[in-house]
């Protein structure tokens, strides 16, 4: 049996390693479509006319109205550009911790015939619930679209579409056990899990509105299609990686906890006998 | 689900999977991970004052754009 702290410590560097791929590929492919985007907010305030887009003040969140425009006073690009690094791995290891958490209680509940798998399934099951299913409700705008009076209203929508994927994510699983305690066959049972989630997903795309936001004149479409699929695919690079290394680093470590319980044979099952360390990592 | 009669033999497949028995302080430690996730993504003066908020907010502008979260 393996203990959980090396379970933790996995999702820990599983979940660093996705924050450095993310950062890449914000750098290499994200950056280009921001700095377009700067130029046209940069256009606008040239114009005297909309101020950039950024002053004013939301119902829930008051963003100062005397925020620079990105690049002026208060954070350097280049500042903005490193600190968007450094979010992005802080936000893939805190994504590796709950990943390492809710591996470890659903581990068995994973279809998958070894831990790689079922560690991409879950990856695959956070992508769709957390990513995409927000992505769908409420896409990803480049700087230059966003109206600051909605924030909050949007801030909202985003985190209520958020839970329903998480919702969806633990119903399905749990009528597909109902499903299976009446005796269905496994190809009934999961073709009506597909068609509850889909049910489901539709329900929550048709039923939560849209953003209450225009988006203005001049963002070409281009760039806003350039930025939904560089920000989804970035995200999606994230998802990867987290469920590939972890499963990597989770197989080998079961299977090197299995050997040295075979070896001990006859001694009791000690937790965590050698390999793996203090669990009292964090 | 595919393996529930258990083989007899201890061979590396024979185990039944169970769940990896999750200690309390873990919980504690992913309330951590989902503040901080809110922390680095909503953080517009809620928690912060005006001059630390502005800052993180706009240090973490680029990553929160590209990570989809609705931003001004």
């Amino acid at each position: 049996m393996i203990s959980f702290g090396s379970v933790l410590r996995r999702g820990v560097a599983a979940g660093a390693a996705a924050g450095l791929v993310s950062a890449l590929f914000i750098w290499l492919v994200v950056e280009p479509v921001i700095r377009k985007a700067l130029v046209i907010e940069e256009r606008r305030g040239a114009s005297g006319g909309h101020a950039g887009g950024h002053a004013g003040e939301s119902a829930l969140f008051t963003i100062p109205a005397s925020l620079p425009t990105h690049g002026g006073e208060l954070v350097t690009r280049t500042q903005q550009v490193i600190g968007g690094a450094v979010t992005s791995v802080l936000v893939g290891i805190a994504f590796g911790v709950i990943f390492a958490v809710v591996f470890a209680k659903a581990r068995h509940r994973l279809a998958g015939a070894t831990d790689f798998w079922r560690s991409l399934g879950l990856a695959t099951i956070g992508f769709g619930a957390l990513t995409l299913l927000p992505a769908i409700v409420i896409p990803a705008n480049p700087p230059a679209v966003g109206d600051p009076e909605t924030v909050g209203q949007r801030t909202w929508l985003y985190v209520l579409a958020l839970l329903l994927g998480v919702a969806i994510a633990l119903a399905v699983p749990m009528l597909d056990r109902a499903l299976a305690r009446r005796g269905l066959t496994d190809s009934t049972r999961w073709s009506l899990d597909v068609v509850a989630a889909l049910l489901a997903i539709i329900t929550v795309v048709v039923v939560l509105p849209g953003t209450p936001d225009v988006v203005p004149d001049d963002v070409p479409a281009d760039l806003l299609w350039e930025f939904r699929v560089a920000s989804l695919g970035q995200l999606a690079a994230m998802w990867v990686t987290l469920g590939t290394v972890f499963g990597l680093l989770i197989e080998r470590a079961v299977a090197a906890q299995r050997d040295s319980d075979g070896s001990a044979s006859g001694q009791t099952p000690g937790r965590d006998v050698a390999a793996a360390g203090s669990p009292a990592s964090a | 689900m595919a393996n529930s009669s258990a083989v007899a033999v201890p061979a590396p497949t024979a185990a039944p999977l169970t769940s990896i028995r999750v200690p309390v302080w873990a919980w504690a430690l992913l309330a951590v991970a989902v503040f901080t996730l809110y922390f680095v993504s909503q953080e517009n003066g809620a928690l912060l004052g005006a001059a630390s908020a502005e800052m993180l907010h706009e240090l973490t502008h680029d990553a929160r754009h590209a990570l989809g979260v609705p931003c001004h």
